[in-house]
This record gives structure tokens, sequence and C-alpha cells, in this order.
């Protein structure tokens, strides 16, 4: 059996690990969240919310064991592919967009049938990055000019910023940021980016003037995120602050050891407690010693990306790695630092930890995506170890 | 563009490191608001997270006699509507079916509840009324409307549940069944026998559950089971029979308003038990209607007038001061007694002491006891209070009213003091002390307690039951109750209440018309009366006795007692005995027979075994003594009346016939 399982899944074994104890660690804090959702719901099931959750990272090892068995060139082509088609569901994520119960975002499309609802920007964001690393690993060898590049990269990448930002803000900066780390990552002219990135800037001022003067056309959510700056900036008292109090109480009661499971108190007043602070209420039942190993998991991770990316056997392969990779680590330090006041309210999750199917989804195929690559290159060394003998150094690091 | 694997790494390790970086200073963060700022956000933890909440047990019923209803606790309930909650499109789709569910519900157009609703979405009205003081049938209908069936959170249902008190059979005996009440400040109102048994039995004890807040004014229990469980009030069987109490009820708030009455009082109590089987009180209203106002019977503590001749002409019978037959001059209508006269309606001239009672004179009665009592008013005053008629009765309802008669010595006491004290004047006791009087002398001198509770259950479980409680064994002897019954029923047969005479049921009771207020000094132009009856029947073997006591009749109308309470009197009586199903005579006999029978055995034992040897008779009715010894040949003196307590000839003896025996009771 356990042969089995080694035998047939690929890739770097500790990110299956590290993914495997995350999605483990995650049913703690979901279940304990579940018993206030289960009461106010008026079910009182709660056992429902830990099947559900299940349900969730099941389907999400489902994918990621899906995506990992396929070759990592495919996605060259299907990114291509699959760019229309993203730009399709954003459309139509703002045109009859779902409110998720409270909060005011359309953000979410309902999928027909299966009755669930998806929120298409997190989809949007993985096959952007695979575009990008696509596109550099193309260009490679060339000597590129703005002009050019115009076309294939930044219309895409603006066009998908374009239909995000009216709906969440915070994904649509993640994602710049996170294209423009990969476009640095992959040898972009570095003067281009930054022309970019201020363009970007006089782009985001040109877009919220406009929302100010026809407050109609986009409803509450510039107001919402326009607040949350301000008040990051100059601390006045808001529902966000309120948010971020309870967050450091949690942080500050749970102590080194934390309270225990499912014995938080500020989760019956943190309204996101099972997603956006999901970190603070960690800490408050598993104490600092939980919150760090949560960190380490994520840096180890970080580290197991490194080492994969530099592994790889193509451009491609390194960049796709990172710019799939390289987001989960990124959004799970925003995170982290919402909830220690580091950074303003975002609603980002928790990456694997958090409940909620699409984050757990796409984090899964982003994983599936870095395990495809890595496992061609398992596939490379073992035709290499047939020819020489190993080689005491890479063996060490293929396994820290 | 020249990119090598190089020169990715190069900046890889770059991107990587500011992350690490990142990483660090959210770790650097984390610590310092544990250990920096740590306490000044562990005192903000809300220290009232976690509530007990007490699950109020449910208030145990009131019963009658016959197990019909008389208090009962019951859920009522609010209905609003939280107009926000829903989501447009909800709102939207059911707003014509609510409405048109409201309108079959309450009567009113469909479009007004359109509008209404709308408003109030329109006004971000949160708590819109819908219904108010629901039973819970009616509330499941609300549940099962349109919109409002999706619940609280996406319907907006607001539903409050209280509990009331009620009374199924509406005002009759409202004031005895009562109630318990707390007012903001906690002050206990304690009015009836709800009040009286409220602590003790009926309210039962509270539960207690623990809970945690979970948001503003949510909070979630935190265990599956209640910390403690609720235990729910006993229920306690009143006395009150519901037939007899509408009856009274009924009777007294007919004279009442017929006499235009300030108020009056009625009770009806068991001759053998002492149970109240029917008590009301009415108090006029400034809008001339009539409701169970006070307590009357219980609390009322007044100048008896008339009803209190029974006492003092008892007291001088009994103390062989006077005897029925004994001659008193009456005179023309008025004496004078210590320079105060008192007047009779007639002068009757010489008649005999019970012809006094039965005509009801002032001058005799004052005459009687002042030649018999002057110089030692004590030794009358010691006679009534044996009686208990200067004590309060004790009883379990609160506020009974405390009695009052003048010794020597007291603030009240004058020459006059006694006279007055004769037909009832210059004191002052309550309607239930003249009737448990009145009853004593009907259940042949045995005075026993009123009763309005006859036992508590818990379910089936009997947790307490009442037993009759007797005052006094015996009031006086068996020759002076027999007058007294004579008198009584000479009263309604020829004395002041012929009126009340009836051919069909027989009954004996006193009449009373006393002056009230008379010390204010309007009295003369604007005469104001207290008119009683209390009495029992039927005459020969009293089942059930009766007050009935009106406050100032319009005098216009009437105001003796024979007009104005001796028809509520007679109109019990006759009721009960010709309406009445309840009444189970075969009950009663049942009791006496097996009473009887025992004294038969006992008598035809003693009669077959004693020929010539003196019995044991120590403890049998004398009566029955009697016939037994004279059946043997003996002749018997006796002194004293009831059971024997001692025989001149000791057990065992031989007798011979014509031989004579002293029995002393």
């Amino acid at each position: 059996m356990q042969k089995a399982i080694l035998n047939n899944i690929k890739g770097d074994k500790l990110i299956w690990a590290i993914v495997a104890l995350l999605a483990i660690f995650s049913f703690l804090p979901v279940y304990s969240a579940a018993s206030n959702l289960a009461y106010v719901g008026g079910s009182g099931n709660t056992f429902a919310f830990l099947v559900k959750h299940f349900m969730h990272l099941f389907l999400g090892f489902a994918i990621m064991y899906g995506v990992h068995k396929l070759p990592y060139r495919y996605f060259r082509g299907l990114s291509m592919v699959m760019m229309p088609l993203v730009f399709v569901l954003l459309i139509v994520t703002i045109l009859q967009g779902t409110t998720i119960e409270g909060a005011n975002a359309s953000r979410w499309i309902r999928i027909p049938f299966i009755n669930m609802s998806f929120q298409t920007s997190t989809l949007a964001s993985v096959v952007l990055m695979v575009y990008i690393a696509r596109y550099l690993s193309k260009i490679k060898d060339k000597t590129i000019t703005f002009k050019e590049s115009i076309l294939p990269l930044w219309i895409p990448l603006f066009i998908v910023l374009a239909l995000i930002l009216p709906s969440n803000f915070s994904t649509t900066a993640i994602i710049f940021v996170m294209s423009m780390m990969l476009l640095f990552l992959g040898g972009y002219p570095l003067r281009y980016l930054l022309a970019m990135g201020a363009a970007g800037l006089v782009g985001l001022t040109f877009f919220i003037l406009i929302a100010k003067a026809f407050p109609e056309a986009m409803p509450n959510r510039v107001d919402t995120w326009m607040s949350r700056i301000e008040n990051f900036a100059n601390g006045e008292d808001t529902e966000e602050d309120y948010q971020i109090e309870k967050a450091k109480i949690a942080i500050a009661s749970g102590g080194v050891v934390g309270l225990g499971s499912g014995k938080s108190i500020q989760k019956n007043f943190l309204p996101q407690s099972s997603s956006d602070f999901i970190f603070a209420i960690i800490i408050e039942e598993y104490g600092l010693i939980g919150g760090l190993f949560l960190m380490v998991m994520y840096l180890w991770l970080l580290f197991r990306i490194v080492i994969v990316s530099q592994k790889a056997d193509t451009i491609f392969g390194k960049l796709v790695v990172l710019g799939v990779g390289l987001p989960i680590i990124f959004q799970a330090m925003i995170n982290m630092a919402v909830a220690v006041e580091l950074f303003p309210v975002t609603g980002q999750t928790l990456p694997l930890i958090s409940s909620g199917g699409t984050s757990i989804w796409m984090t899964c195929m982003a994983i599936g995506i870095i395990l495809s690559v890595s496992a061609k290159r398992e596939e490379i060394k073992e035709k290499q170890s047939q020819d020489e003998g190993d080689n005491p150094l890479e063996i060490l690091s293929e396994t820290i | 563009m020249a990119v090598n694997e190089k020169n990715i790494l190069n900046r890889l390790y770059f991107v990587a490191g500011c992350m690490f970086i990142f990483a660090i200073a959210v770790v650097v963060k984390l610590l310092s608001i544990q250990f920096i700022q740590g306490d000044k956000y562990k005192a903000l933890v809300e220290e009232s997270n976690i509530k007990e909440v007490s699950i109020p047990a449910n208030r145990g019923n009131v019963y009658s006699a016959d197990g019909s209803l008389l208090a009962t606790s019951i859920p009522k309930y609010d209905i609003r509507f939280d107009a926000i909650t829903p989501t447009d499109k909800r709102f939207k789709e059911y707003l014509t079916p609510l409405s048109e569910a409201l309108s079959k519900y309450s009567g009113k157009s469909v479009s007004y509840y359109k509008k209404e609703l709308q408003k109030a979405r329109a006004n971000k009205n949160r708590y819109y009324l819908l219904a108010r003081n629901i039973g819970y049938s009616e509330y499941l209908k609300f549940r099962s409307f349109p919109l409002l069936e999706l619940g609280p959170y996406k319907g907006g249902l607001i539903v409050e549940q209280y509990v009331k008190r009620e009374h199924p059979l509406g005002e009759v005996a409202q004031r005895t069944i009562g109630y318990e009440r707390v007012d903001d400040e906690g002050n206990i109102t304690r009015a009836g026998i709800d009040g009286a048994f409220g602590s003790d039995y009926l309210r039962g004890t509270d539960g207690k559950r623990i809970k945690q807040k979970i948001g503003k004014g949510q909070w979630k229990p935190i265990t599956v089971d209640n910390e403690v469980e609720p235990k729910d009030g006993y229920d306690v069987y009143t006395t009150i029979d519901v037939n007899i109490q509408d009856i009274a009820h009924h009777a007294l708030l007919e004279q009442l308003e017929k006499y235009e009455a300030e108020h009056g009082t009625v009770v009806v109590m068991e001759v053998k038990t002492g149970e109240i089987r029917a008590i009301s009180n009415l108090g006029r209203t400034s809008k001339n209607t009539y409701y169970e106002k006070r307590n009357y019977a219980v609390y009322e503590a007044h100048e008896p007038g008339s009803t209190f001749k029974l006492m003092t002409l008892m007291a001088a019978l009994e103390d062989k001061k006077v005897d029925t037959s004994d001659v008193i001059d009456t005179g023309n209508g008025y004496k004078v007694f210590y320079g105060r006269g008192i007047k009779d309606s007639h002068g009757y001239g010489k008649i005999s002491a019970a012809r006094a009672f039965e005509v009801s004179s002032n001058i005799g009665l004052a005459t009687i006891v002042d030649k018999a009592y002057a110089k030692n008013p004590e030794r009358f005053l010691n006679i009534l209070s044996q009686w208990n008629l200067d004590k309060k009765l004790n009883i379990s309802i609160k506020g009974e009213g405390e009695p009052m008669i003048p010794k020597p010595g007291h603030k009240n006491w004058s020459r006059n003091a006694l006279p007055s004290l004769a037909y009832g004047y210059g004191l002052k006791i309550t309607p239930l002390q003249t009737l448990t009087f009145y009853n004593a002398v009907a259940n042949n001198g045995v005075m026993v307690k009123p009763r309005f509770i006859r036992e508590v259950r818990n379910l089936d479980e009997k947790i307490e039951v009442f037993e009759k409680e007797i005052i006094n064994e015996k009031i006086c002897s068996d020759q002076t109750l027999k007058k007294a019954k004579t008198m009584l029923e000479n009263v309604v047969k020829r004395g002041t209440g012929t009126s009340l005479y009836s051919d069909y049921f027989s009954m004996g009771g006193k009449t009373g018309t006393a002056r009230t207020e008379y010390w204010h000094k309007d009295w003369s132009k604007n005469p104001r009366y207290i008119s009683s009856f209390a009495g029992y029947f039927p005459a020969d073997n009293p089942k059930y006795s009766c007050i009935v006591i009106i406050h100032k009749p319009s005098v216009k109308k009437g105001f003796y007692g024979a007009d104005v309470s001796g028809p509520v009197f007679k109109k019990i009586a006759q009721k009960i005995f010709t309406d009445t199903p309840i009444v189970d005579e075969v009950e009663t006999l049942e009791v006496k027979t097996a009473k009887v029978e025992k004294e038969y055995k006992t008598y035809y034992d003693i009669a077959n075994r004693y020929k010539t040897i003196m019995p044991d008779v120590r403890g049998l009715p004398i009566m029955d003594a009697v016939a037994l010894l004279e059946n043997m040949g003996l002749k018997v003196k006796i002194e004293g009346v009831g059971v024997v307590e001692n025989q001149s000839i000791s057990k065992g003896t031989k007798v011979k016939k014509n031989q004579t025996i002293v029995l002393k009771a």
C-alpha cells in the first residue's frame, strides 16, 4: 500500500509531505470555527463543516495528483488555451457575480450543476503566471523591445488585472506584484519593469478617481479598500480596526503554548475566523509554537520550491515553478502579516489552511505544476544515474 | 536578452531572501504582540464572554377541587420582522405571498401589508411588529408563512417568547387564586393562593446553562446539556369548587349591581372539613362595574354588627348567665347605657332572650351582656378569646386582617364598650373569622380552620397533603349549641330573616345591618351600612356554611342584611341543592355510615358481652353509654355532654339491677 502510493506519486516527496502536513493541520482551526458557524446557521451540525473541508481537500489532492502526472511542457500550450477562457470567466463573474453572504464583492461565480461557488480571480492568477513563464522562456534568447512585448505580455496581463480590480483590489495588487517578480526573475529588462510599475500606479490612481467621481458605477468596493488603506495609515476606529484588535487579542492570549484546541474566544468575534484571520486563531489555540510551526512549514516549502526550480531542466521549468510557487508563499506571508498588523487587511486566505474550496484547489493545482516539473527532473536523474554514480552533495540537497 | 540559469538563480536568491526577511519581520511582530504588548491585549479579552443563563422553570398549575384549571402558565409570543435581513431578491419574491398570508391571518388587506413591509424595509426597520401576545398555535402559523419560514437569518423572523399566567375561568375567584408578581425593583407582591404557595411549591427551581458570546447579542450554549436542569413547580389543588364558585360569584355580582354597593364578599365553606368551596370578592370600579379587587374576606376586619350577636349570646348561654327563655325588657326601642342611647328598629317590649336574638334587638343583647358581665368584663372577653375571635386565623393566604376586641385598659375600652360589643360594635373581625365561628356552630362545636388548599402534587405524586386543622375541639356544650342552632333557624322562620324562608330547604343564619363610617359628620345625611348574613344549610345536617357581606349598598334601594345579603345566601343555598351535580350526598352518607357502624359495632359487642358485669364505657358517646347501661337495668345519671370520661362503677365489677351509676363526660 505504502509502496503503491510512493510508486505512484512522482516529484519532490518533501513537498508532498509538507502539503499533506498542512492539510492535516488545517482540520483543527476549521473544525474549531465550525461550532459558531453551525450554531448561527441553525443546522447545529459541526461535523458537516468538517466533511465539507475534507471534500475540498480531497478534491484538491485529486487535482494535485492529476496535474503532477502531466508532463509540464504541456502547460505552455495549456496556458495559451486557458487565457481566453479566463477572460470570459472574469467577465462572466463581473456580470453575474454571486455575492457570498455578507461579503459585498462580486468575486465568485456559481458553477452550474454542482452548485459550488468559485473564485475566478484565483484561477486567473495561476493561469497568468504560467502564461508569463511561457512567454519569458520563449524570448529567453532574444533581445526584446518593449513594443514587441506589449501584445503578447502586457495586454493579457492588464486585461486580467482590470477585470479583477473592481471587485478585489488586494488580489489584483498581489497578481501585479507577482507578475513583476516573475518578469524580474525571468530577466525581463529592469527599466521596462520600473516603467510599468509606475504606469500601474498611475492607472490605479486614475481608476480611483473615476470610481470616486462615479460612485454608482462601482458601489461600495472602492470605498472599502480605500478606507482600509486610509485606516491602516491613520488608525481611525473602523470595522477593520475592530478585527485587527481582536486578532491581536487572540495572539496575545494564546501565549507560548496556546489555549488549546477549540478553546479560542476571539473566533467568536472575528467574522472571518476560518479564512482571513485564521493565523491569529491558530496562535490563540496553539500558541507561539503553532504559529512558528506554520511559518517554518511555509519557509520549508519555499526552500523546496527554490530547490525544484534550481534543478529544473529548462528555463520554462524554472520559471513556471517560481511563477506558481512563490505566490503561495507570498500569500501566506501576507495573511500572517495582516494578522500581526504588519500589513493592511486584505482578505487573503492562508493557503491550504483556510477553509474555502477555490483557494485550496488552485493552491493544489499550483503545487501539482511544481511537482510535475520536479518529476521530470527525477526522470532525467534516473536516466543519468544509470550512467554515473550518485553525487553525495546531490543526494543531500534532495533530501533536506 | 540573454537569460541563463545562473542569473535566474541569482535573482531567485534575492527574491527568496526578501521573503525570508519578510517572514522574520512577521515573527518579530508576532513576538512583540505576545511579549511586549501582550498584557495590554490580554486585558482586553472580554471577561463577560461566558454567562450563565437561567432557564425559567414552568410554574405549577392551580386546580380546583374537582380538577378544573384555575391558573396556569402558558407561553405567549410576539412576532417581529427584521426587514433588512432578507436579500433583495427574496424580499421581492416573497412580498406578495407574505402579505397575503398576513392578510389572511389578520383580516387587514393585502395591500396594507405590502405597503407596511416595504415601508419597514425602506426605513431600515429591523423590529417591525407583526403580532403581539399570540398563543403557540398561532406562533406556529407565523413560522410557516412565506419568507418567515426561512428563519431569523434568511427570513428576518424575530420571535420573542414569554410566559403569561392565565386564569382560564376568567375573573371568577381571581383574587383568591391570586398571582405572584415581581416589579422592577425586585419587590414581590403575592396575592391569593398563587402568591401564598408560589415560593414553596408553584415556582419550581430555574435551570442553568452556560453560554458563550459569539458576537453582538449572540450566545451559544457551550455544552449539549443544561448545567442544572430546570425543575418545574408543583401543582396546587385548591378546595375551590368551580360550580359553587360560579354560583357564589354571580349571585354576589348580581346583588352588588342591584344595590349599587361599594364592595362585597361571599365565602362558602364546607362544614366538616373547613374547605373553602367558593370565595368571591368584588369591588366597584370608577365605571360602576365590579371586579376581583381585593380579598375582602381575608383582609378586611370591620365592625361585624348583628352577626356578632351569636357569639355574645352563646358566651352568656355557655356561662349560664342567661337562658333563652329568660325575659328581657327591651322597652320602647330606646335605652340609655352609661349615658349613651342604644336604639332598636322597633320597640319590642318584654321578650325572651331567644326572641331578642331572632329580632336582632340591640337593647336586648346589650342588656343581657351588661347585666351579666358589667362587673367582670374579662370573664366575657375570655370566652371570646377561647373561641379565637381576637386572634388571626393564620391561614395560608397573605394579608389577613388583624381582629381587634378591646379589653379593659385598652385605649378603646370604656363602660360603654361592653354593651356595644354585645351587638357587634366597637370591635373588628374579618368575614372569614365570623364564618369560622358559624361553621363551628354548624359543625357541632368543632372549630376547624378555613382551608384553601387540599394538596400539592407533582404530576401524580403527592408532595404535601393539607389535613383538616382544628382550632377548638369543642367551643361549647351541646346544650348551648342546640339552643344556638334553634335560634338561628328561627331567625329565618320568624325573625329578621323571614324573607329568606323556603319550604323546600332549611337553613340557619343571622342577619346583620351595621352602620359604618358613623363617625363621619355627614353620616346622618348620607347613612352607610354594611349588610351581612352568616349561616349554614341545610339546618338539620349542615353541609355548608356561608357568609355574605355587602358594604355600602345604596340606602335608597335597601340596606338591611336580610334584604341585601340574605338573598345571595339563599340563592347559593338553593342552587347548590338544586343545580350542582357536584354535591355528592352519597359520599357524606358513606362517611357517616362507616362511623356510625363502628360505633354500633362497639355498642353491640359490649351489649352482648356484658350482662351483669360493669363494662368500660369510657370513650363511648355518652348517649350510647346511657342506652347500654339502662338496657342492663342500671339507673344512669349523667354529667356533661360528649364522650364518657369517667364512670362511677369501675370496669369488671358485678352490678345489680336498679343500681345507680354516674357517668361524667
